[in-house]
């Protein structure tokens, strides 16, 4: 038996977690926290034994088909012959890739959990079973191995995020947070099933290997642009992409630990891993991933915007999230825009090396966020302050977490986003929107390396504020995580230069391994990376004069009308929650209301007009009842006489 | 021998007036006799035919026949005693209760 086979148990562990909390977590110590801890570490171990195995390529493949992925799958529908379901699993680089990064943020989460959910008490039950349900099934989701399974647990990685939003339900900012996040990435999710429901007429099947074979198989194409952008469209929902983006921030009314697992390292993570999942689609389809790109672009530049005067410090980092997904979704577009033209997909790997690296310093950040939280009771950053002295390894780690989304080499951040915008300037000999984009892209660095820093130097220096006062570092459950992150988050590109470097596992196709010195000299060779250092460094340099040495007073901001809108407008979010009611309430609701006067005057006038018909047409002919015997017994024989009349005429008697 | 079609006849013309009594008389006790005329119409020409046919089984009909109107002659004139004595009358025109 090969370590491999056992990879089915990688989300089985958690959902067994899930139940053994859910029905005996009051009598366990913590709530059962430490069952969820020993579930994820559990799962941890197997994903590092199958990583193993995936990284060296030494295991056999269950189906005999050696083409680096191993499949075991079981019939599970049967609808015809030619129609059925199956589950199973699917594991090549990108699956290793998630696993890695699901099973070790979630279990360093937990563990932070263990003291930062600590004074929640009866309440730490439903935490750690929703929480352990949530990596369970995130688990699944990356594992699936056809469509229909990867949306059963889609929708499941839904719930729980509904359910952990709403973790303080009794406050009313909170569920309505869930209901938006849930309602809001319901809309990606029905385009997701249309999607589904078209390739599944059209190619008779949703398993991965089928249909990433269908090009071969001469199948007629036309439906599959339609059917990669409805795929698309479940892949906004859940990374919430432009227009789909503004339950995000609401999300963060959960507990910190869930913004840093599944509003930045994991869930959100889902749309990025589906499209990287379908790229085999997507590249036969360039309409769809100019689409992919101009949301990505769009995206990542107005969330950044938005994140620049937001005074909550766990929403500057929501939509930083936002923004860096927007990041991945480009580098996805370009690199299978190139790909279709041109057969290099290195955007394929810079987007999956974002993904990874953002999981890292993105949970960092939020942990580090959480770690500050709860020690100054407030997420407002203008209250916070002066806490560098007091909280050391918070603000150490936090400043890395920072320098990496920054892009300041050489941390990880750094490379990652180099590569996803040489991916897009690459892409712009092809087509003048990527030049665009590419701009949308730098601009995108310049904030994002701006609000960073704002966020770090309004929560760490300058003058301690009076929440600050009493605030003291956090224990060493909280930091011993933080700091591991920080190592990732510092020191993750390290894998560019092991082995073949990521391109050599992570890839679409063509593996593109670079030597070390090849990968220096393609980083350094080019002069579009020294801009997007200059960009971080001017952002990161702004925000310095701004909030730390205060040289430039942060009033320049609102001062004029025209920026004192321009602030206002990104406080408001573009109206986007505004546009969201009232879209809900006039077109949703003003719908409703339509129908409902079809079903009160069409539906219901059908069935009263009938009732109403019978009832007085009954009323007249019940006059024909007089109760008079010789009158029935005169129609019984006019009857019977004319009946043996016609039988006459026509001959029946004759 | 005379022909079936005299007894034929003979039956129509009684099953005639037995109908026409029915349908019109007002009194009940009128209308059970009118009724006793229709049978005696039938068994007129099961007899008929039984002798036409020299089949005794239309003999036998008509007795079984002639015992089903005689009890039931005896069941009609105890629902019309009844009548009589709680609503006063047995014209059929005022017994009209199983109307709308």
């Amino acid at each position: 038996m090969q370590p491999i086979e056992f990879a089915w148990l990688i989300p089985v562990f958690p959902l067994v977690a899930a139940i053994a909390i859910g029905l005996f977590g009051k009598k366990l110590k913590e709530g059962g926290g430490y069952v969820a801890v020993v579930a994820a570490i559990a799962s941890l171990a197997i994903t590092a034994a199958v990583v193993v195995q995936v990284l060296d390529g030494s295991f056999d493949s269950a189906d005999g088909v050696m083409d680096g992925v191993f499949e075991q799958s079981q019939m599970w529908l049967t609808l015809t012959d030619s129609y059925s379901f199956e589950v199973g699993i699917y594991i090549d680089q990108l699956t290793a890739l998630m696993l890695v990064v699901v099973s070790l943020v979630s279990t360093l989460v937990i563990v932070y959990s263990l003291a930062y959910m600590g004074g929640e008490g009866e309440r730490k039950r439903r935490y750690y079973t929703e929480i352990s349900l949530f990596v369970g099934v995130m688990l699944g989701l990356v594992l699936a191995n056809n469509y229909l399974e990867l949306f059963i647990f889609w929708e499941l990685v839904g719930l729980c995020s509904y359910l952990l939003i709403g973790f303080w339900y009794h406050k009313p900012s909170a569920a309505s947070a869930a209901k938006k996040a849930f309602i809001v990435t319901r809309v990606g999710d029905i385009m997701f099933m249309i999607g589904l429901i078209i390739l599944f007429t059209t190619f008779k099947t949703l398993n991965f290997r089928d249909l990433f074979e269908i090009e071969a198989s001469g199948t007629d194409l036309s439906l599959l642009t339609i059917g990669t952008i409805m795929i698309f469209g479940g892949a906004i929902g859940k990374s919430a992409q432009f227009p789909l983006h503004d339950w995000l921030p609401d999300a963060m009314e959960g507990p910190t630990t869930v913004s840093a697992l599944i509003h930045a390292a994991t869930m959100v993570k889902a749309g990025v891993y589906l499209v990287a999942r379908s790229f085999p689609l997507f590249v036969q389809t360039p309409e769809t991933l100019l689409v992919v790109a101009i949301i990505g672009g769009v995206t990542a530049f107005m969330a950044a915007t938005m994140a620049l005067n937001n005074p909550n410090i766990k929403r500057v980092l929501a939509y930083s999230t936002i923004s860096q997904l927007g990041y991945m979704m480009l580098a996805l577009g370009a690199g299978g825009y190139l790909f279709f033209h041109t057969q290099h997909a290195e955007g394929y790997t810079s987007s999956m090396f974002h993904l990874m690296n953002h999981a890292f310093f993105k949970a960092l950040l939020f942990l580090c966020a959480g770690s500050v939280i709860h020690a100054v009771h407030t997420e407002d950053m203008r209250l916070m302050g002066g806490l560098n002295r007091k909280m050391k390894i918070t603000s150490f780690t936090m400043l890395i977490g920072a320098l990496s989304i920054s892009g300041i080499p050489p941390f990880s951040g750094f490379w990652s986003k180099d590569e996803v915008l040489a991916t897009v300037w690459e892409a712009g000999d092809l087509s003048w929107v990527f030049v665009l984009l590419y701009f949308l892209g730098i601009a995108t660095a310049f904030m994002t390396a701006f609000y960073m820093f704002r966020l770090w130097f309004m929560t760490f220096t300058g003058k301690p504020s009076v929440a600050s006062d009493h605030a003291h570092e956090s224990p060493r459950v909280m930091t011993y995580p933080l700091i591991l992150l920080a190592i990732l988050a510092a020191g993750s590109f390290l894998v560019l230069f092991v082995g073949g470097g990521f391109g050599g596992q992570v890839f679409f196709e063509e593996p593109h391994s670079l030597a070390p010195a090849e990968v220096l000299t393609a980083t350094f060779a080019e002069p579009i990376t020294y801009l997007s250092i200059i960009v971080a460094i001017c952002g990161v340099g702004l925000a310095y004069a701004v909030y730390y040495r205060k040289s430039i007073s942060s009033d320049v901001f609102v001062s004029t009308k025209a920026s004192r809108t321009m602030y206002d407008v990104l406080i408001k979010r573009y109206g986007f929650a505004a546009a969201y009611d009232a879209f809900a309430e006039k077109v949703v609701y003003g719908f409703s209301k339509l129908v409902d006067l079809f079903d009160i005057y069409v539906i219901d006038g059908i069935v009263n007009g009938f009732a109403f018909i019978f009832a007085r047409s009954g009323n007249i002919i019940r006059r024909l009842q007089t109760g008079q015997v010789q009158l029935y017994a005169a129609i019984v024989i006019a009857g019977i006489s004319i009946v043996f009349i016609l039988l006459y005429l026509v001959g029946g008697l004759r | 021998m005379i022909p079936i079609e005299y007894f034929l006849a003979l039956g129509a013309i009684l099953f005639i007036i037995g109908a026409y009594g029915v349908l019109t008389k007002r009194n009940a006790i009128v209308v059970l006799m009118s009724i006793e005329l229709m049978l005696n119409a039938a068994n007129i020409n099961f007899v008929a035919f039984s002798s036409f046919y020299g089949d005794v089984r239309g003999q036998i009909f008509a007795l079984f026949s002639i015992a089903v109107a005689a009890a039931e002659v005896a069941v009609g004139l105890a629902i019309l005693l009844a009548l009589s004595k709680t609503r006063d009358t047995i014209n059929l025109d005022e017994i009209s209760l199983l109307r709308w």
